[in-house]
């Protein structure tokens, strides 16, 4: 080691965890041989000295009881303000959770009604017979979609002589029946499918008490399609 | 209350954030002995002290979500306040000008501690190294010889330390007198590791200096006893 090292090192001889420490023996080996950072390693512990006078005698030095009761007083102010402040903002939470809440309850019940007010496929029929010329293609859809019945397809409901006004029925049925071809012109359909067979199915929608409505023809989709 | 003793100070900060008052008031009688101390060689002014001392508490509860554990210690965040509002003490003391100058024998200084480090007048440590405030001196004329030569060593590192320029006071007094590693100071000082110890190295040979200036005039003294 020489004076430069030591220079650089000298003041923190006794200071854990820096590189003086850590090469203590050897500043101290150079020190016995070089008066000059004798006197400069002894001028340092001087000074250390002095600081731990000075750290022992501030020890014990604080703020006064006066300050913390200050602190303290701000503290409890500030915790006071702060749930103030808090009130209007849970009260928003709250209502924009209510708003939320009441939005998804309305929006339940639109979804809802029209289960109810629609009816189930025994009014969907009934309203197709009383207006037959309502677009079969999309009554059949929807017809399909409620009856998951993917694989045929079937014509509009066609009214039934004396049937009774659609509107006037409640509860009653659909039911899948198998008519002869002669059955069904009888009752005015239109089967007129050269490769229908000499049985055809049909749906055929009976009031409570069992009286026959009104009726459509059901046939198998070609698997090949 | 002794479950709160064992909690670190990132404990007591979530307790203290949640609105415990006994949190806040442990965090306080644990930290700022420090900081108060700091302040007090950084100003070397007791009124000085307890108002910075209460301004970093005050700061800590206003602004506690402020501090984050993983970019420093606690005490690094509150002595970081701790200078912040020194700084802005003697910013806003440079633009006033003084009236009287009672204190034309103190040691030059940097312009800071001239301002508050009246030393004669009770406003802040006595001759006999203790702050005013604290009541824990003693009359020197109930001191032995070495005691007396302790106390006179302490007040000339003291008003040494005081003429420091400030950024090397701050950094002699967390490392010397408050014994924070070089890191600890590199955080609470928001620099590197390597300035925290080129400054130490430089204000430790300015101490020596100024020290070694100081000692032939009380030689000098006691030859003319």
């Amino acid at each position: 080691m020489d004076c430069a090292q030591f220079e650089e090192i000298v003041h923190e001889l006794d200071r854990p965890g820096t590189q003086g420490l850590a090469v203590r023996d050897a500043a101290l080996i150079h020190a016995e041989a070089c008066d000059r950072c004798a006197q400069l390693m002894t001028e340092a512990e001087s000074l250390d000295f002095s600081f731990q006078l000075l750290g022992t005698c501030d020890i014990d030095l604080e703020a006064p009881p006066r300050v913390e009761a200050a602190v303290l007083q701000a503290f409890r102010r500030h915790k006071i303000d702060s749930s103030r402040k808090s009130i209007p903002w849970r009260l928003a939470a709250l209502g924009a959770a209510a708003a939320v809440l009441l939005a998804v309850g309305l929006l339940l019940r639109h979804d809802a009604n029209p289960i109810h007010s629609a009816g189930s496929p025994l009014q969907t029929a009934l309203s197709q017979a009383a207006f037959p010329a309502a677009a079969p293609g999309s009554s059949a859809a929807e017809t399909d979609q409620n009856q998951n019945e993917d694989s045929e397809y079937e014509t509009a409901y066609v009214s039934l002589p004396g049937a009774s006004d659609p509107a006037t029925l409640e509860g009653g049925a659909i039911v899948r029946v198998v008519l002869s071809r002669s059955a069904l012109l009888s009752l005015g359909l239109p089967v007129t499918d050269a490769g229908a067979g000499d049985r055809i199915p049909a749906d055929l929608v009976l009031s409570e008490d069992g009286a026959p409505q009104a009726i459509r023809l059901v046939s198998q989709r070609n698997n090949n399609e | 209350m002794a479950e709160a003793m064992e909690l670190t100070d990132d404990g007591l900060v979530r307790r203290m954030i949640a609105g415990d008052e006994e949190a806040f008031s442990l965090l306080y009688r644990r930290r700022h002995p420090a900081i108060y101390r700091f302040a007090l060689h950084m100003s070397g002014n007791t009124a000085v002290a307890e108002d910075v001392t209460q301004e970093v508490f005050m700061a800590l509860v206003r602004d506690t979500k402020r501090f984050d554990p993983s970019r420093g210690t606690l005490g690094g965040f509150l002595y970081g306040i701790a200078r912040n509002h020194l700084r802005k003490r003697w910013e806003q003391d440079r633009r006033l000008v003084a009236l009287i100058d009672d204190d034309v024998d103190s040691p030059p200084s940097n312009g800071n501690v001239h301002h508050y480090g009246n030393r004669t007048s009770g406003n802040g440590f006595h001759a006999n190294g203790n702050a005013q405030d604290n009541g824990n001196g003693h009359h020197p004329a109930s001191l032995s010889r070495d005691e007396f030569a302790s106390l006179e060593t302490i007040s000339r590192v003291r008003q040494a330390i005081a003429t420091l320029p400030e950024n090397y006071r701050e950094v002699v007094v967390l490392c010397e007198l408050e014994e924070l590693s070089y890191e600890e100071a590199a955080s609470a000082l928001d620099c590197p590791v390597g300035t925290i110890r080129s400054r130490l190295h430089r204000a430790r040979a300015l101490l020596v200096e100024k020290l070694r200036e100081a000692q032939p005039v009380r030689r000098a003294s006691a030859v003319g006893e």
